[in-house]
């Protein structure tokens, strides 16, 4: 991975960062993608060693700095959802892209309802809210525009200098 | 590709699970130890200073269509003035319905607001029940943690964590808060708490009978210390009585839009004014 791609995806995730917590009102805050877990799905997806645990980890812990979440739960919930992924993308890759697609739902849905979950280490587990099916619903409307950019961004990156 | 310390690569599931210890370590160490998440809040500033800006630029887009370059400035100028009044205001509901000289003979009367400083709302998380909002103020400006918030309304919340040059503010709603009232006319200490739900509040452990109504306004009764009393909390807007129940399921609605807020005021009550 050259120093350029690193680059990118450190700015890609700032303003992903950015994108989660812009106060734009009431209808904006419970109603947007998770940017985070999109760029760590794209990433793994698209990496060709794989990502690492460790990074993902880091990243989502990062997350809830930045939000204001319990510590910890963002980390470890985009942490399983890369363990699911990596379990089920070689059946999946046979799927049609619908059927793809509905599985991307299902890893955004998994990583909301875990770092939901994970808040109840505080002692308050957080009420039932839509937007924990809205959320993943519209991080999967988003995917084939995000995986459109990023990888137009990817091949600029590697695009041959002359 | 073997790892640095095993021969061979380490099981995916181990590796989950290791994580998974350490997640937990680091969510447990936050709760005694809330330095992490003011380091967190460090941390996140060039996130919030792009939010920041982001938000200046979408206000100022905004005050361009307009086109009144005049107005443009009176507004600015009115508005942190309608802060100030709306503050000032805030209490005059309660002086007008108690009576003084009984208050002042009861050595509970309202004590004065304190100083006030606005601050702009930079960052929001309403999501999983934990709400919160981040504004431009820290350390650098006096904020310290468990200071009152208002809003145009009444009560928003109350400062939780802070950075030099940011604080986080845990709004009514957040699961984790409560804040101690009386109902207008009545002085029955009660206890509002949040539900995650920035429109709704709930009053917990009330008896079935409870003498409550709906359409009760509820006030600061400042017990604690925390808030000046006097100050809007909300009003309650349904009481439910199941009879599988041995309490009240009591809703109360915030004196605060706590939804939408763009512009908040930071309290120094009293003593702990600061120049």
């Amino acid at each position: 991975m050259t120093p350029t791609v690193v680059a990118a995806m450190l700015a890609c995730l700032f303003l992903a960062l950015v994108g989660s917590t812009l106060p734009l009102g009431p209808m904006y805050a419970n109603l947007h993608p998770d940017y985070v877990a999109l760029l760590v799905l794209y990433w793994a997806i698209t990496s060709d060693n794989g990502a690492g645990y460790l990074p993902v980890w880091a990243i989502g812990l990062l997350q809830d700095f930045v939000v204001g979440d319990m510590p910890g739960a963002q980390a470890i919930a985009l942490v399983l959802m890369v363990f699911v992924l990596y379990t089920g993308i070689s059946r999946v890759k046979k799927f049609s892209s619908w059927e793809q697609l509905l599985f991307i739902f299902a890893l955004l849905l998994l990583e909301q309802l875990a770092a939901w979950l994970w808040q109840g280490w505080s002692g308050v587990l957080p009420q039932w809210h839509l937007s924990l099916l809205v959320a993943p619903a519209l991080g999967t409307a988003l995917w084939p525009l995000l995986t459109f950019a990023l990888d137009h961004l990817y091949q600029y990156f590697h695009r041959p200098r002359t | 590709m073997p790892g640095l310390f095993f021969r061979r690569p380490v099981p995916s599931v181990l590796r989950l699970a290791a994580l998974a210890v350490l997640s937990a370590m680091v969510s447990f160490y936050s709760l005694d130890h809330p330095g992490l998440r003011i380091v967190g809040l460090s941390v996140a500033r060039p996130v919030f200073w792009v939010n920041g800006e982001i938000r200046s630029g979408w206000t100022a887009a905004e005050r361009y269509m307009r086109d009144l370059a005049s107005l443009q400035r009176e507004n600015g100028r009115l508005r942190k003035r309608i802060l100030s009044l709306e503050k000032q205001d805030l209490s005059l509901p309660v002086l007008r319905s108690e009576n003084r000289q009984l208050l002042a003979l009861l050595d509970s009367f309202p004590t004065p607001p304190g100083k006030v400083a606005v601050a702009e709302v930079i960052a929001q998380s309403l999501a999983l029940g934990s709400q919160t909002i981040t504004v431009n103020l820290g350390n650098l400006q006096g904020v310290y943690v468990g200071q009152p918030v208002l809003a145009a309304g009444g009560i928003a919340g109350q400062v939780t964590e802070t950075s030099p040059t940011n604080a986080r503010v845990a709004l009514l709603s957040d699961r984790g808060s409560s804040i101690p009232v009386y109902p207008m006319g009545s002085g029955q200490p009660l206890l509002v708490a949040g539900t995650g739900n920035p429109q709704s509040l709930k009053i917990p452990f009330q008896p079935r009978n409870t003498p409550l109504r709906k359409g009760t306004v509820l006030v600061s009764s400042g017990l604690g210390g925390r808030f000046p009393p006097g100050l809007p909390v909300g009003t309650v807007t349904a009481i439910r009585r199941p009879v599988t129940r041995s309490f009240a399921d009591i809703r109360v609605k915030p004196a605060a839009s706590l939804e939408t807020l763009n512009t908040v005021l930071l309290l120094w009550p009293g003593a702990r004014a600061r120049p």
